[in-house]
């Protein structure tokens, strides 16, 4: 752990409105051998760039805020360890406000569009919800989506198609399995375009939170076209 | 663009929620509920809290342990606390964290089970029964699902508002809110009938610390302007484990669970030993009893000076022997530990065959803005809810107790400023021209073309806050930090500057409003600890090793014309205590 490297970052510089267009800027940052981007970034703004705009809030893979493209590949800065070369860009296909930081409004409303939230209890039941141990544990491992858009940047239906994207289909595979829930969620996995998914698998390879959106793509594709009762 | 030009008065709002932790949230539905219109103020994204990046464990009475008791737990409470807990609060921390817990499921979350009905209870810190519930998505669940029930009720989450001021009209009361948006380069002023500041603690005050970023006790010093009292500012809990590389992991909590080994499950039971550089079992010297079971505060501290007396490791810490029977548990409860474990130290690591080095780490801000069990500060329509506050923990915190401290009292501060808003005529533009003055003077570094920058000053306080008003402290360390910090305060901070003249997430600019704050919290918490001549919970002398029945009390902290006034208080409600407790109606 004691071991350097030296990096070579070009970062990304734009604000809209300020700048005719963006530019890359390059630096150079040495630092310890498992330092990660964002040990990079964090360091050219305290050396080089004060004037840099970068997001980022646990520094530990939890906020899911400091997502960007390092050399075309949407990663966690917080947790991609370096390579020689980098080159730092904003997540896309997101707006951005300035330089790393994109604008995540509309991914928000996306979020509150799908009603993401089970039936309310009756009043007064303050009492464990029935559940089964593994169901509990798997609707856990689904809420544990960091919602980082990680898997929607990466994903090439997104790109391509009128889809949502992995992470809400994630999302609606975990209400779907809830047992408080009450919409219909395939139909609303439907109309954000479900069916459009190529399987290309990439949503899961890239998932910071070892999520699978590609299996609860699949499930929810399989109670689409059989019905839920086709599940055992 | 003027500040004139940016300065936008916006629609009235009911209440103003700065904080988009649990603690805000939890304030912003149930005020939404009672009526009220809320909008609530986030600094960074919605989902840059650090209720995101707790281990999510909750106390709480489910009453699935027969043995276990709302008696217990608040006694407890109060024992780690030692017993200059606020009374109010660690009862109806007791009585209602397991309806809050119940709140949390009807949002979305599963708690973790054994059987449909029931949880799967373990030990935390302090603890004396097996009582801790829990869920595999830890913080984040409870995070995502509190935000989708936001969602549901349609109020405004308005990201990357950082709240710089609360205004108050000619009869003291809190009548707006001013913030930054950092966004669109726009001041924001909310009229508003009350403000609710969760904000969470002051961790970044400290070098090394577990907490996010953004926590550099902006609330509480902004409570603590506007005239609100602070009490237990000298209590910071550390946490005694935590990562002690690489740099970007160095101070994140290396969860309970691993360090807890066997005696998660069973009290009888041995936690993972501690060691130093000679082998040593250095915690039975300071505690020979619960050995490394012991209080947060105890091993913290016994770890820190193993490592200030030269017996650590190279890299700043020491080791602990996990217990490799546990593994299977812990990678089944807590995988993305395992996997931090993995990325960070390695395989034998990870899979608990080979010693874990540890270093303790700044965590949570035990004191705070004083409120009483409503969460009302003493400026009337200014409530504090979650770490901002102080007093429910006393000087030491149980773990497991930040999580339902944040869902009792977020509730409770949401019902109170609900009801208090209610009571209260339309809110009218009284703030504005304070407000306006306020923004002419925090533009300032903007136009300053060099000096001092905000980096800078905040590693130097950081360092002075680790060395001198952290875990050991002594009167000649505390003497000495208050004169560097009125130093710093007359020279330094008229010199800030920033790089970038733009409005527009300008991180600079930020931290010098940050930077304001962090020196009043940093000067309020070295002047309480300098009058507690004492050791009690987290707070440590060097020079009064033990403890003083004299000051089984409070410290409050005002700020008077610019000088923090620091008086020992009677503890509130001590006289409840005696009285038997009861268990809520369900």
């Amino acid at each position: 752990m004691n071991d350097e490297m030296t990096v070579e970052a070009e970062i990304r510089r734009y604000s809209p409105g300020e700048d005719a267009g963006p530019r890359y800027e390059r630096y150079v940052v040495t630092g310890a051998g498992n330092m990660r981007v964002l040990d990079v970034i964090r360091r050219i703004y305290a050396t080089s760039a004060g004037d840099l705009a970068f997001q980022f809030a646990c520094r530990i893979g939890r906020c899911g805020t400091c997502a960007v493209k390092v050399n075309g590949v949407p990663v966690l800065a917080c947790q991609e360890r370096c390579v020689p070369r980098m080159r730092i860009e904003p997540l896309t296909p997101f707006p951005v406000i300035r330089d790393l930081v994109i604008d995540r409004t509309e991914i928000e409303e996306r979020y509150a569009r799908l009603a993401l939230t089970p039936a309310p209890p009756a009043a007064g039941a303050a009492q464990p919800l029935p559940m089964d141990p593994g169901l509990a544990e798997r609707i856990g491992h689904l809420d544990s989506c960091l919602a980082c858009m990680i898997c929607v940047s990466a994903c090439p239906a997104v790109a391509e198609r009128p889809f949502d994207g992995p992470a809400f289909m994630l999302k609606l595979g975990y209400m779907h399995k809830h047992p408080a829930n009450d919409q219909d969620r395939v139909d609303s996995a439907m109309e954000s375009g479900l069916l459009e998914c190529f399987g290309c698998d990439a949503c899961t390879q890239l998932c910071p939170a070892d999520l699978s959106p590609a299996q609860e793509i699949r499930e929810l594709r399989r109670d689409a076209v059989l019905g839920a009762r086709s599940r055992s | 663009m003027s500040a004139e030009q940016a300065f936008k008065v916006e629609a009235a709002y009911d209440i103003i929620i700065a904080g988009s932790g649990a603690a805000g949230m939890r304030a912003a539905i149930e005020a939404h509920d009672r009526g009220a219109r809320v909008a609530l103020l986030a600094k960074g994204p919605p989902r840059a809290n650090h209720t995101r990046m707790s281990g999510g464990r909750y106390n709480a009475v489910s009453g699935q342990n027969p043995a276990d008791s709302t008696g217990a737990f608040l006694g407890d409470t109060l024992d780690s606390g030692c017993h200059i807990n606020n009374h109010h609060m660690a009862r109806a921390l007791a009585e209602e964290a397991m309806d809050r817990a119940y709140d949390l499921e009807s949002y979305g979350l599963a708690w973790d089970r054994k059987e449909d009905r029931r949880y799967v209870l373990t030990m935390t810190g302090g603890g004396s029964f097996v009582r801790t519930i829990g869920s595999v998505d830890e913080g984040i669940g409870i995070t995502e699902v509190m935000l989708h029930q936001l969602y549901k009720r349609r109020i405004p989450v308005l990201g990357f508002h950082m709240l710089v001021e609360v205004a108050q009209a000619d009869d003291g009361h809190a009548c707006g809110a001013l913030a930054l948006d950092m966004a669109a380069g726009m001041w924001r002023y909310f009229p508003c009938k009350a403000v609710i500041i969760a904000t969470g603690g002051t961790s970044q005050l400290y070098e090394t610390s577990s907490g996010p970023v953004i926590n550099t006790g902006d609330g509480i010093a902004i409570a603590l302007r506007a005239g609100a009292r602070l009490v237990d500012i000298e209590f910071m809990q550390f946490i005694p484990i935590s990562f002690v590389y690489p740099p970007s992991a160095r101070g994140y909590t290396l969860t309970e669970p691993a360090h807890y080994g066997m005696r998660h499950y069973d009290p009888n039971a041995d936690a993972a030993h501690l060691l130093n550089n000679q082998g040593e079992r250095f915690v039975l010297k300071h505690d020979p009893v619960r050995r490394e079971g012991s209080t947060r505060d105890v091993l913290a501290r016994a770890i820190m000076l193993e490592i200030l007396e030269g017996r650590g490791t190279p890299e700043g810490g020491v080791l602990m022997v996990p217990d490799p029977r546990v593994f299977e548990s812990f990678l089944k409860e807590r995988p993305i530990y395992v996997k931090r474990l993995l990325e960070n130290y390695g395989e034998d690591q990870a899979r608990f065959q080979k010693p874990i080095q540890v270093m303790p780490s700044a965590l949570y801000t035990l004191g705070g803005v004083q409120v009483d069990a409503w969460c009302r500060s003493s400026v009337p329509g200014l409530f504090v809810s979650g770490e901002a506050a102080g007093g429910v923990h006393g000087a030491n915190r149980l773990g497991g107790s930040s999580m339902p401290d944040i869902q009792v009292f977020g509730r409770r501060a949401g019902m109170a400023a609900a009801e208090h808003a209610a009571q209260r005529s339309e809110p009218d533009a009284s703030g504005v021209k304070h407000a306006l003055a306020r923004v002419q003077a925090l533009e300032a570094p903007l136009r300053r073309d060099g000096g001092l920058r905000p980096c800078e000053l905040k590693q130097r306080i950081q360092k002075l806050m680790w060395d001198n008003v952290g875990l050991v402290r002594s009167e000649k360390s505390l003497t000495s930090t208050l004169t560097a910090f009125s130093a710093l305060r007359e020279q330094s901070l008229a010199q800030l500057f920033v790089t970038g003249k733009t409005r527009i997430l300008n991180r600079e600019w930020m931290e010098v409003m940050e930077l304001e704050n962090m020196l009043d919290i940093g000067e309020a918490m070295a002047t309480a600890s300098l009058l507690r001549t004492e050791t009690r919970g987290a707070h440590y002398r060097t020079d009064y090793p033990e403890s003083d029945p004299h000051w089984r009390a409070n410290i409050c902290v005002d700020k008077v014309r610019g000088r923090m006034l620091a008086a020992r208080q009677e503890v509130v409600g001590i006289e409840a205590a005696r009285e038997p407790a009861v268990a809520v109606g369900r």
